[in-house]
C-alpha cells in the first residue's frame, strides 16, 4: 500500500455504524448509511434446509466476518444477498449501492488474460477509473501475470484476478467468500491489510469464512452460522475473552458446545 | 495397475452420467431410427404438382382424370389458374405445373399438355422429364384427342453445384447454431456468478447472439467469394439471402441457448442440440425436394421453419426472387423468432428460480 493511498478519513469515525452496535452485534442505524436487510430469510435445498429463517444487517462501513464450519449455509447465504438464489422465505433488501463480491470457486474468463478479464469486467460495470484498477492490480500483486491466460494461472493468482475484479468497481459493501483460498502467505498479508485499508475508507467488507485467525485483530463484528442458523452476532469488543483463548478457539468451542460434543473429548 | 479397480470406476462414473449416457445410447438410437421412417421410396412419388386448366374451355370432369390418373405418381393440387399454379411454383409449394388443354374429348384435336418446372429445382429436372413421358402416355391413353406434352423449364436451368451452394450454406448455418453456440454458451458457466451479479444473463445471452449473428455473414461472404471464382451463378449477398440465414442463425442460436440454460449449461444440452441439428438438417428438406422419399417428410418438413427459410434462401440465391413473394413465410421466420426469445426468457426466469 503506498503511503499516500492509506490517507483519508479517521479509520474510527469512517466506519459508520462502526460508533455503536447493538447487544446482538447489529450496526445501529444512524440514518446515513444503507444496508443489506435479510429478514427472515430461509433457504431450503430439497429436504436440505441451508438457512433457517436468518435475519441479519449487512453495512455500516464495518468490517464484518462471517464465521461457520462446512455446511453451516455461509455460501448460501452469501449467494442469498448476491441474488444468485432465490429465498424459500422471507425478504432480503439490498439498498441502492454499489454491492461487488468475490467468489469461493473464482470467476472469470478461462480463455481471455488477466488484463483482458479486467478490462471487460471494468466495461460491464462500468468502472472507469484506470488510476484505481492500476491500484488494485498492484495490491493484490497481479502486475506479472497480467498478460497470461486466466485459465493457466495457479490457484493463487486466480484468486487474485477474482479479487481484483471485484474490487475494480469500487463496491460500498464488498462481499467475500472464502477470499484466502489458495494465497500465499506473502499474498494473504498484503490483502489483509488492503482490506483493512480498504473498511478505513468507510466501505463494507464481509467475509465469510471457516477460518477467522488471520481477520481476527481488525474485524469490528463476528457473525457465527451454525446449520442454517446464527449461532451468535457480536461486536468484536462485546466478545471478552481469555488473554490466552483467540477468537477462532472460542468460535469452535462454541460449535462443538451446539453440537453436543465436549472439545476434550478431541484431546 | 488392477483392471478390475478401474473397470468399477467407469462403472460408477456411468451411473453418475447415467442422464447422458440414457440420451447417448437408448434415445438418439431410437431417434435416428425413428427418422428412417421417413425415407420410404427412392423416386419422388408425392411431389407437389399444380392441375391447372389452361382456359376456362376445360371442364371439371377432364380435370378430375387429370388429377386422379397423377395421383399415382405425384401428388396433386387443383388451382383455378395456370397464374395461380405459377405463382405456388414460384414458392416452391408445387414443384410443376400441369396445364391442362380443352378438347381433350375430340378425337380429332390435338391436345397439348403442359409441364411447367423451375429451373433451379434441379433435383427435379430429371424425374419431371420422366413424369412428362408417364403424362403423355397416360394422358393420350385416356383421352380421346392426340394427346402429347410439353415439358417447360422456367428461369434458368443451373447445374447441381449452384442448386447445393444455398443447402451447403443453410445448413452451415444451423451446424453453428447448433454447436458452437452452446458450446460458447457452455464455457461462460466458470462466470457464470459473477455475470449475473455484475450484468445479467440476458444481457449476456443477447450480446453473444448479437456478436455471433454478425459472424455469420462471414461464411456467407466465403460461398460468394467460391461461387465467382468457379463461376457459379449463384447470389449468395442477395439482401434478402442474407436476411433469412441471419434471421434461422437467430432463431435456431436462441433455441440452441435455451437448451442449454434449461440444461444448466451442461454437456446433456450439447447433445441434445446436436441431435436437433440432426433432425432439423435431415427433415427440413434442404436438398431434395418435397415429395421425395415419403408424404410422411412432407408433412414433417413443412412443420420446421427451417424448411421454409430453405426455400427463400434458394430463391433469392438461386432466382433474384423478392422478398415480398416471401412475406407471409418471413413473418411466420418472425414469429418463430419472438415465440424463440420468449422461451428463451422462461428458461432464464427458470434457471435464476431454481438456482
Amino acid at each position: 500500500m503506498d503511503d499516500d493511498s492509506t490517507d483519508g478519513p479517521d479509520p474510527e469515525g469512517s466506519r459508520g455504524d462502526g460508533a455503536g452496535a447493538s447487544p446482538t452485534g447489529q450496526p445501529v442505524d444512524d440514518g446515513t448509511e444503507q444496508y443489506i436487510e435479510l429478514d427472515g430469510v430461509t433457504r431450503e435445498y430439497g429436504s436440505v434446509l441451508a438457512v433457517d429463517d436468518l435475519s441479519l444487517r449487512i453495512g455500516g462501513g464495518q468490517y464484518h466476518c462471517l464465521l461457520g464450519p462446512n455446511g453451516s449455509g455461509k455460501s448460501t447465504l452469501m449467494r442469498l444477498v448476491l441474488g444468485l438464489t432465490q429465498p424459500t422465505a422471507g425478504e432480503i433488501r439490498v439498498p441502492d449501492i454499489v454491492v461487488g463480491c468475490g467468489f469461493q470457486t473464482p470467476n472469470f474468463y478461462p480463455s481471455l488474460t488477466v488484463r483482458q478479464n479486467i478490462s471487460v469486467f471494468a466495461g460491464i460495470v462500468g468502472a472507469t477509473d484506470w488510476e484505481w484498477n492500476r491500484t488494485v492490480v498492484e495490491e493484490l500483486r497481479l502486475n506479472r501475470a497480467l498478460d497470461r491466460t486466466a485459465g493457466d494461472l495457479s490457484g493463487g493468482f486466480g484468486r487474485k484476478l477474482d479479487l481484483a475484479l471485484a474490487f475494480i468497481k469500487k463496491p460500498d459493501i464488498m462481499l467475500l467468500d472464502e477470499p484466502l483460498g489458495a494465497l500465499d502467505d506473502v499474498s494473504t498479508a498484503r490483502l489483509l491489510e488492503f482490506l483493512e485499508w480498504y473498511v478505513e475508507q468507510g466501505n463494507t467488507v464481509f467475509v465469510s469464512t471457516h477460518r477467522v485467525t488471520e481477520f481476527e485483530g481488525s474485524l469490528d463484528r463476528v457473525t457465527v452460522m451454525h446449520q442454517g442458523e446464527i449461532a451468535f452476532d457480536r461486536r468484536r469488543e462485546e466478545m471478552t475473552l481469555p488473554d490466552d483463548q483467540s477468537l477462532q478457539a472460542e468460535y469452535v468451542e462454541e460449535i462443538l458446545e451446539r453440537e453436543g460434543i465436549e472439545s476434550d473429548s478431541l484431546d | 495397475m488392477s483392471l478390475q479397480s478401474l473397470l468399477e470406476k467407469e462403472f460408477h462414473w456411468s451411473l453418475r452420467n447415467l442422464l447422458v449416457l440414457v440420451f447417448l445410447l437408448l434415445l438418439l438410437p431410437g431417434f435416428f431410427a425413428g427418422t428412417s421412417v421417413v425415407f420410404q421410396d427412392v423416386l419422388p412419388r408425392d411431389v407437389p404438382v399444380a392441375v391447372a386448366p389452361a382456359d376456362e374451355e376445360v371442364n371439371e370432369t377432364n380435370l378430375d382424370i387429370v388429377e386422379g390418373t397423377i395421383a399415382t405418381f405425384t401428388d396433386p393440387k387443383r388451382v383455378d389458374s395456370v397464374q395461380q399454379g405459377r405463382a405456388m411454383l414460384e414458392r416452391e409449394s408445387v414443384y410443376a405445373v400441369i396445364e391442362v388443354p380443352p378438347d381433350l374429348n375430340d378425337p380429332s384435336a390435338d391436345a397439348q399438355f403442359r409441364l411447367v418446372v423451375d429451373g433451379a429445382i434441379v433435383p427435379f429436372l430429371s424425374p419431371s422429364e420422366i413424369i412428362g413421358d408417364v403424362l403423355e402416355t397416360e394422358m393420350d391413353r385416356i383421352f380421346d384427342a392426340e394427346v402429347t406434352a410439353e415439358r417447360e423449364v422456367v428461369g434458368a436451368e443451373k447445374t447441381l453445384p449452384e442448386y447445393l451452394f444455398p443447402t451447403f450454406l443453410m445448413t452451415l448455418v444451423i451446424f453453428f447454431a447448433f454447436t458452437y453456440v452452446p458450446y460458447n454458451l457452455k464455457t461462460e458457466a466458470a462466470v457464470l456468478d459473477r455475470l449475473r451479479v455484475e450484468a445479467s444473463l440476458e444481457s449476456v445471452v443477447a450480446a453473444k447472439l448479437l456478436f455471433f449473428t454478425g459472424l455469420t455473414v462471414v461464411p456467407i461472404v466465403v460461398f460468394q467469394a467460391a461461387a465467382l471464382y468457379y463461376g457459379y451463378d449463384v447470389a449468395a449477398l442477395a439482401p434478402g439471402a442474407i436476411l433469412t440465414l441471419l434471421l434461422v442463425f437467430l432463431l435456431v442460436s436462441t433455441v440452441s441457448s435455451t437448451v442449454m440454460i434449461l440444461s444448466r449449461f451442461s454437456g446433456v444440452g450439447l447433445f441434445v442440440n446436436v441431435t436437433a441439428m440432426l433432425g432439423v438438417v435431415a427433415l427440413s428438406a434442404l436438398a431434395f425436394p418435397l415429395g421425395f422419399f415419403s408424404s410422411l417428410r412432407t408433412t414433417v418438413a413443412q412443420l420446421l421453419p427451417t424448411y421454409y427459410a430453405g426455400i427463400i434462401a434458394r430463391s433469392t440465391m438461386l432466382k433474384g426472387a423478392s422478398l415480398g413473394t416471401f412475406a407471409d413465410w418471413l413473418a411466420m421466420l418472425i414469429g418463430c423468432l419472438i415465440a424463440a426469445v420468449v422461451a428463451l426468457e422462461g428458461s432464464i426466469i427458470y434457471y435464476r428460480r431454481t438456482s
